[in-house]
């Protein structure tokens, strides 16, 4: 499992220092199970629960702990690796029909772009 | 002597069948002993029930054309699609605005659109069919409506898309939408009714109402025809 | 002169007001934005997978495009397009991977030449600021402002080569000259939650309140942002946000071509400042 997302991000998790840094940053931290810091730690045991975490759904792709990454790690890209994983085995989370009508209507459609190439299958 | 026709070898669904060369796809499947109850209509290129998919070798890719339409060649590989299980949404055209919010709430999927332009490839009308998706995800209806006017609803978009996207039925959508709540009324149209309703063609309706099959058969025969 | 534009899908519907007032302004500043003929969405995310090459085929496609016609650039003022060209032209430029996969696949001969430019840039760098304070019609006289960019434009730095990732300043120097007060805070480069809106309305509603919370103890009286998304999640969120929380005071989320068109002076219908659910008339229009 290490050895596909390390395929899938082209990131090298195991030079985090868990310093941190990802999580205080984060957008979504407070609505994660895990954080960007633990995410990275079950990454680098090998913890396969990583895949099924509620934080990889949270992330919004805002790219500030690719940012500030002191060792250079190129974070989203793992939290996508996770994604994706998930994506093309058909789990997904975001479905269409469940859409609310009230938000469907009303979003840019950038937001429905963007949402099902991140969150559905 | 008749001269000996030429043949050619066509594989339908795999299977090997000698053919006269000349023939549609429709007739050499007939030609052949396939009876078709669905996959034809009205073989004259404009139902779309009679979509094919077909291959020749040294090619990869795949062509497409409606059955009634494009000749066998040699070593031609087919099969029909006559029906795709495509996503199809109902409403009641009267309630809905010709906006973009219309279009993704029936059909939010447009939204997924990659921009592979498969769709365009295919399609055997030869639509701009990825610009007119496009149009879609950007609410400009009246487009959509210009650019899918010719398509025929035969599903082959939808069968190569890998988002999902029915194309013909939002392609559908949107020109019901342009026709009801956008294009202006036609005027000659709205005078006509009220010529009718003014009772204007009453008396010659009588008329033919009273002739018989033979006086109808000969007055339609010698009726003006456009050229 | 001239640049080829893209709007982008959200900029022909939902945002007309940011298109048309892109065009507007900068057509008063003697820049032609020219759109491209035929275009597509361009994708809105960067697929972040190593092996995702069909996310890059729209925006490849349309950098190959605009590569025909003059000029070598493409002006976009969404974030999120201008995120996704300049990274997918990037990658094209310096993955010769990628470069030959998308072009084998689209049939073109595109090696990464377009150089994609926002508004913020053509105005601070193509047009310059003294030559707009000159244009202005009427200045916005200490309205206080506060600038927020969000995540797609900035980061990630190496890529977007936009500005300083953590403290960038281009859209607060443009409304400076607009005679705008900048007001400083630190929630500018945080991210609004973004498409999130659609699978988890509780973390938008928690990064707006923080983000417009933070700009309006700071005084701000409105907010400006270059992209569509954000606009929309800061502006139709402070209705649930006043529904649940007593004395919250709402603030008009305005994109910054809406106050450049404003001072210099196009006409009021084309601002299309009804169109936000926050209305920023009273403020901007008002006495």
């Amino acid at each position: 499992m290490i050895e596909r997302i390390k395929e899938i991000s082209g990131q090298n998790a195991s030079i985090c220092m868990q310093c941190g840094t990802c999580s205080a940053s984060c957008t979504g931290r407070d609505l994660m199970d895990y954080p960007p810091r633990q995410v990275m730690r079950m990454i680098q045991l090998g913890n396969q629960n990583v895949l099924n975490l509620k934080s990889i759904w949270i992330c919004s792709t805002c790219f500030i702990c690719t940012a500030r990454c002191p060792r250079g790690i190129d974070i989203a890209r793992l939290m996508e690796a996770l994604r994706v994983i998930n994506l093309r085995k058909g789990r997904e989370v975001l479905i269409a029909e469940k859409i609310p009508l009230e938000i469907l209507t009303r979003v840019p459609q950038m937001a429905l772009t963007s949402g099902f190439r991140k969150l559905s299958a | 002597m008749a001269e000996e026709r030429k043949m050619v070898n066509i594989y339908i669904m795999g299977k090997h069948y000698k053919v006269p060369y000349g023939l549609t796809i429709m007739k050499a499947m007939e030609y052949a002993g396939y009876r078709f109850v669905r996959g034809c209509g009205c073989r004259g290129g404009f139902c779309g029930a009679c979509g094919t998919v077909y291959r020749k070798p040294g090619d990869f890719r795949l062509k497409v054309g409606l059955a009634c339409q494009t000749m066998v060649e040699d070593n031609m590989y087919l099969t029909q699609i006559p029906f795709y299980p495509a996503n199809k949404a109902t409403y009641n055209l009267e309630e809905l605005t010709p906006t973009l919010s219309t279009i993704l709430q029936y059909y939010p999927e447009v939204t997924r659109c990659l921009g592979c332009n498969q769709c365009t490839r295919i399609c055997p009308q030869e639509l701009k069919v990825m610009d007119y998706i496009a149009a879609a995800q950007r609410g400009d209806i009246e487009k959509v409506a210009h650019l899918s006017f010719d398509c025929i609803m035969c599903g082959l978009c939808a069968s190569r898309c890998p988002a999902e996207i029915v194309h013909y039925n939002v392609a559908i959508l949107a020109r019901r939408l342009y026709g009801r709540h956008i294009a202006p009324p036609a005027k000659h149209l709205a005078k006509r009714v009220e010529e009718i309703k003014a009772g204007k063609f009453d008396e010659e309706i009588q008329k033919l109402m009273k002739m018989n099959k033979e006086e109808l058969q000969k007055l339609y025969n010698a009726r003006d025809i456009e050229p | 002169m001239k640049i080829p534009y893209f709007p982008g899908c959200t900029l022909h519907s939902k945002a007309r007001g940011l298109d048309e007032t892109t065009r507007g302004s900068l057509a008063a500043l003697g820049v032609e934005l020219v759109e491209l003929p035929e275009w597509t969405c361009c994708g809105t995310v960067f697929p972040l997978a190593q092996d995702n090459y069909i996310g890059m085929v729209a925006a490849a496609r349309i950098l190959a495009n605009a590569a025909k016609m003059e000029g070598g650039k493409l002006a976009t003022v969404c974030s999120f397009c201008y995120h996704v060209l300049k990274r997918v032209n990037y990658a094209i430029k310096n993955n010769s991977e990628a470069r030959k996969k998308l072009n084998d696949y689209l049939e073109e001969n595109y090696g990464g030449e377009i150089e994609t430019i926002h508004p913020l840039e053509i105005c601070k760098e193509i047009i310059g600021l003294d030559a707009i304070r000159e244009k202005l019609k009427r200045k916005l006289k200490g309205l206080k402002v506060a600038c927020y960019y969000g995540c797609m434009l900035v980061r990630p730095a190496a890529e977007m080569n936009f500005d300083h990732p953590e403290n960038p300043t281009i859209m607060e120097e443009l409304i400076s000259a607009l005679g705008a007060e900048v007001v400083e805070y630190p929630g500018k480069t945080t991210c609004c939650g973004s498409y999130q809106v659609l699978n988890d309305m509780s973390l938008v509603k928690q990064k707006v309140k923080e983000i417009l919370y933070s700009a309006s103890a700071r005084g701000a009286e409105a907010i400006i942002t270059s992209c569509p998304l954000c606009q929309f999640n800061l502006d139709w969120m402070q209705e649930k946000l006043a529904e649940e929380n007593n004395g919250f005071s709402k603030v008009p989320v305005l994109y910054f071509t809406q106050l450049l068109g404003l001072t210099l002076g196009l006409p009021e219908e084309s601002l299309r400042l009804g169109e936000h659910y926050v209305d920023p008339k009273p403020l901007l229009l008002g006495a």
